[in-house]
């Protein structure tokens, strides 16, 4: 393998060399080819990674060079630094040239014959590298597929990293990324409607006054992050509470005076968690970063009587059938960025039952997957299921009843 | 509150109640992948006023019980059904009863059996004998749905479970079947959100039911 310093000696010779190479490499096997295209790649990324290290080492001389009182050790280490970055990008470009004529940056090579079957490695529009073209197909999902993973992965960490040490922020906070799920490759196009009535909710203050006019069943609530915790373990916890008392605490009027008592009334550019309380049926969190904005960045379900310090937009309900609502949820958010749909213990799966058995699990739950790719928030209807609430909006299924293509 | 149904066994008429059909019970549960779990007890009480003169007993209502729950060791519960009444008391208020001695026990039924999780779902079968004895009396079911509390919300969901229950029981060819009858629970004052106060009177309405249909079979034969 050429090192970068080998290069930089044979400078000169270099360019006679390239032209040899070629020629030989038309008079070589494909395997060679192949083989040294690999070379090449790899020589490639070297040369970039070497630009980077460069830029940062230029980057520290220029900030040791603003500190006071220096010698000349900065100017020193810039000029050997700018030196030494001109011939990485030289040997770049020579690099990059060698690998456009043996065709690795663009198909040519696949028309022609000769090729023992075999064609030269391919640089994937996702960036995948295929040392062969028939495996393309192949390589290139299990490529992209990585390059998904990594691609959420490194999401979920910056989203995380962003929520909990905003001083850190580097000013990217207002570029979110398309969900990278595959399957929703051929994005849906929203109707018409739809659109309209979303461009109108532009703030929090909007959202929250249409949802509390679409349903007027649902309570919601507002917090900052801090107080959401300590109302979380404020909540009665249905084990070890008089079941009376509990109830009591449940009325809107308490629970208002609990939250405007503690906090004072929460301005919604400051509201960092909403609650979402449906009486009796279940009590859904929603966490937003940053505060008071219309991001939400998770979710969570639980049962209404759950109460404790693991309430909250990343803890899990213990009870089965809100734990698969929040998986799901969880999915449709990062599907969709809006409000978490609700669920209904009211609907009706296409299998007509409430309850089917989940064989994965072994559990009879009620329908727990709404499907969310064609939801429209402005039908779901408050009223329990008759027959032409059904008809306005999808219902909800059983995890076995759900199919991916909904 | 998470709520509960008790259910009953109501045999056949010309039939009664015994252990093989209690195990038959206990099966089918693990059946529908039923994880047994543990056991529970519940006692429930009737009393009796004690008076000089007999013939007053006529005056104190006759239907006066206390139950005793497994979820709340520490509580008693008092019913009078014809008046609608149930009350929740601290379980010390027995031994208050026995230094009175104005109302003493007449019979007393022990619900015991083992208890069963399904996922969200919690099950207990339980066979009903008098206290002191082992005379199988009657058998009992109770299905209890944790996450929620409010009946009226989870209603489809129990008459869900309960059917899906009664068609695997059926399976079985046993003779008799289960039996939810549901008290007005606004007659004893008690709203939509489950309390034990609502178990106690389900418990009663199950023990006035086995009484009744005792009573006609005992007259039948």
């Amino acid at each position: 393998m050429m090192k970068p310093n080998a290069l930089m000696q044979q400078q000169e010779p270099q360019a006679v060399a390239i032209q040899n190479s070629n020629q030989a490499s038309s008079a070589d096997a494909p395997p060679k080819q192949v083989a040294m295209a690999m070379d090449r790649l790899a020589q490639a990324a070297r040369l970039i990674a070497d630009v980077r290290l460069g830029a940062d080492r230029l980057l520290e001389a220029l900030f040791i060079a603003a500190q006071p009182h220096q010698s000349n050790k900065p100017l020193h280490l810039f000029a050997k630094e700018d030196t030494a970055m001109r011939q990485h990008l030289q040997d770049l470009r020579a690099v990059g040239r060698q690998l456009e004529e043996s065709g690795v940056l663009n198909d040519s090579l696949r028309s022609r014959s000769n090729s023992w079957g075999l064609h030269m490695p391919l640089v994937c529009p996702d960036g995948a590298v295929v040392a062969y073209a028939w495996k393309r197909q192949l390589a290139g999902q299990a490529g992209a597929s990585a390059v998904d993973r990594t691609r959420l992965a490194l999401k979920a960490f910056t989203d995380q990293k962003r929520q909990f040490f905003p001083h850190l922020d580097d000013g990217l906070e207002g570029q979110s990324d398309e969900p990278a799920s595959k399957k929703h490759c051929s994005t849906q196009v929203p109707p018409a409607t739809l659109q309209e009535d979303l461009s109108d909710c532009k703030t929090l203050s909007d959202v929250l006054t249409r949802l509390e006019k679409e349903m007027p069943n649902l309570k919601v609530f507002t917090y900052e992050r801090l107080d959401w915790l300590k109302r979380a373990s404020s909540l009665p916890n249905s084990t070890n509470e008089n079941p009376v008392e509990a109830s009591k605490e449940h009325t809107f009027h308490s629970l208002n005076k609990l939250r405007t008592g503690s906090q004072g009334p929460v301005t919604t550019d400051k509201a960092a968690v909403i609650e979402l309380l449906f009486p009796s049926v279940f009590r859904a969190i929603v966490s937003l970063h940053p505060a008071g904005s219309i991001d939400p960045d998770a979710v969570a379900f639980f049962s209404p009587d759950e109460g404790g310090s693991y309430v909250h937009t990343r803890g899990f309900s213990v009870h089965h059938v809100f734990r698969h609502i929040t998986e799901h949820a969880a999915m449709a958010l990062q599907h969709f960025l809006g409000i978490g749909t609700e669920t209904a213990l009211y609907s009706f799966c296409k299998c007509g039952r409430l309850l089917a058995m989940d064989r994965e699990s072994s559990l009879l739950l009620p329908p727990v997957h709404r499907p969310y790719r064609h939801f429209s928030p402005l039908k779901v209807s408050s009223a329990p299921a008759t027959s032409s609430a059904k008809d306005q909006f999808p219902g909800a299924y059983h995890i076995g009843c759900f199919s991916e293509e909904l | 509150m998470p709520l509960k149904w008790v259910l009953h066994w109501q045999p056949n008429a010309g039939t009664t109640v015994n252990t093989q059909i209690l195990n038959e019970v206990s099966q089918c549960v693990e059946s529908i992948n039923g994880v047994k779990e543990g056991r529970w007890k519940a006692t429930l009480t009737s009393y009796k006023p004690m008076v000089r003169e007999q013939s007053l007993t006529a005056e104190f209502p006759r239907d006066f019980f206390g139950i005793s729950l497994p979820e709340q060791p520490n509580k008693y519960y008092f019913m009078i059904r014809g008046q609608r009444l149930v009350v929740e008391a601290d379980s010390t208020i027995q031994t208050i009863m026995d230094k009175l001695q104005s109302y003493k026990s007449r019979v007393a039924l022990c619900f015991e059996g083992f208890q069963y999780q399904l996922g969200d779902f919690q099950l207990r079968v339980g066979k009903v004998v008098p206290s002191h004895s082992e005379n199988l009396r009657g058998i009992v079911m109770e299905v209890e749905y944790l996450p929620i509390s409010s009946m009226e919300k989870a209603r489809q969901i129990m008459e869900e479970f309960v059917d899906i229950w009664q068609e695997a029981i059926s399976k079985r060819s046993l003779p008799g079947h289960f039996m939810h009858i549901e008290p007005n629970f606004s007659e004893y004052g008690l709203l939509d959100h489950y309390t034990p106060q609502h178990t106690a009177v389900q418990y009663a309405t199950v023990v006035a039911q086995m009484i009744a249909t005792q009573t006609v079979q005992a007259t039948r034969n």
